[in-house]
């Protein structure tokens, strides 16, 4: 499935409207705000259709996964957006994991626990806003181009020390940009590692680069984190190669279109996240040129100045 | 006191809701202390042991409150079992410290459960620390859990 869908149900005491964009959005909160609600409606208005006196408008089917013959009920099911509620013990198995992956279907998980085996955007984490018997459900992590954390709108943010989660391309990027420089930069080597480097790090101020698209497991504990220490601030593109696409490097017929609404693109049973449509479409639009580019070693062209200030220029509000 | 398993716990009951509809009789809801909480999380008023007024709802019988409230409920009454607490929001938190300071109880989290900046008393049973207030509890459990 791609695309973005709308979806209103309602019944005579509650409303819900919200839009689902991504094959995994994760939907947390605090207790009574009527996440279980709106997961049992969407299973009487399958179940029973109009007569369940529930409307639900979509343009995809709206069904619920549930109990422990989940994989077998899964397997007859494709092209819908499937709600699952949080009392599922499946949500946390490599086995679910392993069935999303490869899934026509889009996934709306009502869960507070971190789901590290599924690579969900720090975008799609929502929580449920009720204002009488209307809901929406509203992101939980807001940013400033990109920028997640403790800092004031405008104020350019000079870090002493730079945590990478990639081992790879990305970070030989933001480190051979810094060799001038007076910050470091280390890698993480892996996104579960990064809560335990930022414990570990002694500096004021901490930069985090991390991929957005598959952060989401991660976003809870980082964020606490940044809550009670001041200095961290999270800088969470899509990934590194959505921002040497968005740089304006690469010449490219509908890359503007592709990365204005990524959604309309992305073939969920293609790719697990964005971070890979955003990997393999950079490789393909430089194959053959000399910017061609590979995910674990970085081509060397990138740090030429011409071209990382380019890369260097969408990152907002950091002083490199 | 308050002990706090983090991370997957297969003794632990992940489904507490089951156990509460199952469990549950007219002395758990009438209960002051959990009309309390009833009224706090899900705002709503129990009027009987079987009908509770809800702000959204109207008319609902304890099987309608929030998955948050009935695992509460589960873990102030029925103390010698461990649950599943991420079945919680965090304004159950507070909750679940006043269950502890009234009595034992060991709870499942897998998930960070935000316990507001009072302090407390927490006991941390995957590293045996005592913690007692966010600052020294996020650094532990943050290890564990995300």
């Amino acid at each position: 499935m791609k695309g973005s869908y709308d979806i209103v149900v309602s019944n005579a005491k509650v409303r819900y409207a919200f839009t689902i964009r991504r094959n995994i959005t994760i939907v947390k909160g605090d207790s009574a705000t009527g996440k279980t609600t709106l997961v049992e409606m969407i299973r009487e208005h399958y179940e029973s259709g109009a007569g369940s006196g529930i409307e639900l408008n979509c343009a995809k089917t709206c069904r619920v996964l549930a109990g422990r013959d989940w994989h077998i009920l899964l397997r007859e099911m494709h092209d819908s957006i499937i709600f699952i509620d949080e009392d599922n013990e499946f949500l946390p198995t490599d086995e679910f994991a392993g069935a999303v992956r490869g899934s026509d279907n889009y996934y709306v998980i009502v869960t507070r626990e971190g789901l590290p085996n599924l690579p969900y955007s720090i975008e799609e984490i929502y929580g449920i806003r009720e204002s009488g018997k209307y809901a929406s459900i509203q992101r939980v992590y807001h940013e400033f181009y990109h920028i997640y954390g403790n800092t004031r709108t405008g104020k350019t943010v000079c870090p002493e020390k730079v945590i990478v989660e990639d081992s790879n391309s990305g970070y030989e990027f933001f480190k051979g940009i810094s060799t001038t420089k007076a910050h470091t930069v280390i890698s993480a080597d892996g996104k579960s590692n990064i809560f335990a480097e930022i414990m570990k790090s002694q500096e004021q101020n901490i930069l985090v680069i991390a991929d957005g698209a598959a952060f989401g497991a991660e976003m809870d504990r980082v964020m606490k984190l940044t809550g009670r220490r001041k200095g961290i601030i999270l800088y969470l593109p899509e990934s590194f190669e959505w921002l040497i696409l968005r740089s304006g490097i690469v010449a490219e017929r509908n890359l503007e279109e592709v990365l204005t609404d990524p959604e309309d693109f992305i073939e969920s049973s293609e790719y697990f996240s964005w971070e890979r449509f955003f990997t393999k479409l950079l490789i393909a639009v430089t194959k053959d040129t000399y910017l061609r580019y590979s995910k674990r070693k970085l081509n060397e062209v990138y740090l030429h100045e011409t071209i990382a200030s380019k890369i260097v220029r969408q990152i907002r509000g950091i002083e490199w | 006191m308050l002990s706090i398993f983090y991370g997957d716990m297969p003794q632990a009951i992940y489904n507490p809701v089951v156990y509460f509809k199952n469990r549950y009789t007219d002395e758990w809801i009438m209960d002051e202390f959990s009309r309390e909480m009833i009224r706090d999380v899900d705002r709503s008023e129990v009027l009987g042991p079987r009908v509770i007024d809800s702000p959204v709802l109207g008319g609902i019988t304890p099987r309608e409150l929030s998955g948050g409230v009935k695992t509460l409920m589960a873990i102030y009454k029925a103390p010698d079992q461990i649950f599943n607490a991420s079945a919680c929001g965090d304004n159950c938190a507070k909750w679940i410290l006043k269950i502890g300071e009234k009595q034992d109880v060991t709870i499942n989290l897998r998930h960070l459960m935000d316990f507001g900046e009072e302090t407390f008393v927490i006991k941390i049973l995957n590293t045996g620390q005592i913690v007692h207030n966010m600052d020294e509890l996020l650094p532990v459990a943050g290890m564990i859990v995300r």
